[in-house]
């Protein structure tokens, strides 16, 4: 083993070495600029293949694969890199886009600033949107830049991100926008037609009427004895049919200003609110020889005015439509429930009210459509009402985020059940 | 026997039929001096600069919905007159929503009134009014 080697024999094996070290060099540079995937390296078994699995080789299938354009610049901005994506970004094969200056591919109207980015892009981080020319469009993009110190030098790396879609959707959204502002006034103005509607019904339908039923009212206390029985019969049908009308404004309008009114709930015990309505059919109860019986009833955050109101609707129909000689009966019970698992509602609980009667009821095929305005299921010679009652009472519960329901059979009575949160969440 | 004094009350009303109406239903009363009625708020305040403390009415009726001056202008007018601070003031109207009911009653109106439907309406009305004062 210990031979001498002779002075040709070491130069060559030292030339022999240099080259390997150049080539090793070479490798080690083209491994860490990424430009090498794998490598073949003969040894002992034969020709041996190792493929790169280094962080290099990450971010180079990172930077193909990525939705982004991504393209390195030399110092005259000429591109020395770009991944498939910028390719296909704007259209051209990749061998047509290296070498070539990347302002090529920008607009004239973002020259200025590709040209201002392009120079600071050296020594800062930064971003700006720009046009890019594209397969015959025009593509909005936001360009990202930042100065790469690479083996060969300084090169400018830019992040191209397709803005197209995003502007689309951003001017979709504009337009919805501009369309739902468009709606909204619409809205408003048709909103206050309606109120001023109201005012005029409540003013200008209701003085003349006013003024009818006086007059009307004059005749018959005053010409009492002096008229023809007939006359006086259908001056009582004036009377008569002008209170329909007079009941039919108020409750329209009622009804109108539900809408407007801002929702103001008051935890109430509506225990005191029903005996406080029931006080007011006393007479009319009495004279049925009703029987009322009730529950106890919770303390609900209501609108007092408005809960009334439903109250005074649903009792004031269990008493309109009782069955003919027979003495109503009206039964209100209450239910306190936790929240049910299921529902989404942070709201810790609510109650459900039943009002049930023993009147003449109705086909449940209208259970829903009794609630509509102007819906009547009886004739109004037989039972008296505007068909506004109903249609207020689901209006008001449903402003207090509840439900109301009804079920009936004709001749056995009708339950309405009014679902409503114990507690209103603040707007 | 009725022993009270009789109060004045003076009408501001545009509407010649509910000006009727309101000295057909009233004019029997012992307990009211109807004052001959005024048509709009200017000749409200015309009339109450033109008489004499000692003749001031002791209520004024205004309605609502008057030309020149409305109800409730004339009101704030005369609210703002200290000589006038002894008048109780009514507003009626066709229709009295809460809105109005609160803007005058906080103007310094002493009550705010539904107009009345027929005789035992008005008579009730006067009543309340001069029961108040």
């Amino acid at each position: 083993m210990n031979v001498a080697k002779t002075y040709r024999q070491l130069v060559a094996e030292n030339e022999r070495l240099s080259q390997q070290l150049d080539e090793a060099t070479e490798t080690l540079t083209a491994i860490r600029t990424g430009q090498v995937d794998a490598l073949v390296v003969q040894g002992r078994d034969g020709h041996q293949l190792y493929t790169l699995k280094t962080a290099d080789q990450t971010y180079r299938v990172f930077i193909e694969t990525m939705n982004e354009g991504a393209v390195t610049l030399n110092a005259d901005g000429l591109v020395v890199y770009g991944n498939s994506t910028f390719a296909a970004m704007i259209g051209l094969p990749l061998s047509r886009v290296i070498g070539e200056p990347f302002s090529t591919f920008v607009t004239d109207e973002s020259m200025p600033d590709y040209t201002a980015l392009f120079a600071l892009g050296w020594t800062e981080d930064h971003k700006v949107e720009l046009l890019i020319r594209g397969n015959n469009t025009l593509i909005p993009c936001l360009l990202s830049v930042n100065a790469l110190e690479l083996d060969e030098g300084v090169s400018l790396s830019m992040i191209l991100t397709d803005l197209t879609n995003q502007k689309e959707t951003q001017r979709l959204l504009e337009e919805n926008n501009a369309q739902l502002a468009q709606t909204n006034k619409a809205l408003e103005v048709s909103n206050h037609d309606l109120l001023q509607f109201a005012s005029v019904a409540s003013h200008d339908l209701q003085e003349p009427l006013r003024k009818i039923l006086i007059f009307a009212d004059m005749l018959q206390n005053r010409h009492t004895h002096d008229l023809p029985p007939d006359s006086l019969r259908q001056l009582e049908k004036i009377v008569h049919a002008s209170q329909r009308m007079k009941r039919t404004i108020v409750d329209v309008l009622t009804y109108s200003r539900l809408s407007t009114n801002d929702n103001q709930f008051i935890p109430t015990d509506l225990n005191e609110l029903l005996a406080d309505v029931l006080a007011d059919f006393d007479l009319i109860v009495s004279e049925k020889r009703a029987v009322v019986r009730v529950d106890e009833l919770p303390v609900v955050a209501v609108n007092r005015g408005q809960m009334r109101q439903v109250f005074q609707n649903l009792i004031s129909n269990a008493l309109k439509f009782s069955k003919p000689g027979v003495p109503p009966e009206i039964t209100i019970s209450s239910q306190v429930r936790a929240i049910d698992q299921t529902d989404v509602q942070p709201n810790p609980a609510y109650c459900t009210i039943s009002i049930t009667d023993n009147g003449i009821g109705f086909d449940e095929q209208y259970a829903e459509r009794v609630f509509s305005l102007f819906q009547r299921l009886n004739t109004k010679d037989s039972y008296e009402g505007s068909g506004i009652g109903l249609a207020i009472t689901k209006r008001i519960i449903d402003r207090h985020n509840g439900a109301i329901t009804a079920r009936s059979t004709e001749g056995i009575g009708t339950t309405f059940v009014i679902t409503l949160p114990l507690r209103q969440l603040p707007v | 026997m009725n022993t009270q004094p009789k109060r004045s009350i003076l009408l501001a009303e545009d509407d010649s039929d509910d000006t009727f109406f309101f000295f057909d239903f009233l004019h029997h009363r012992t307990d009211a001096d109807l004052l001959p009625g005024v048509t709009n708020g200017v000749e409200v305040l015309d009339y109450l600069s033109s008489i004499g403390d000692n003749d001031l009415p002791d209520v004024i009726i205004l309605d609502q919905n008057m030309p020149k001056l409305s109800g409730i202008e004339a009101l704030k007018a005369i609210r703002s007159n200290a000589r006038y601070a002894r008048i109780a003031i009514v507003m009626y109207s066709t229709y009295v929503g809460p809105q109005l009911a609160d803007e005058c009653l906080t103007l310094g109106a002493t009550s705010v009134e539904t107009k009345p439907l027929n005789r035992a309406g008005y008579n009730a009305m006067i009543d309340g009014i001069l029961s108040r004062l």
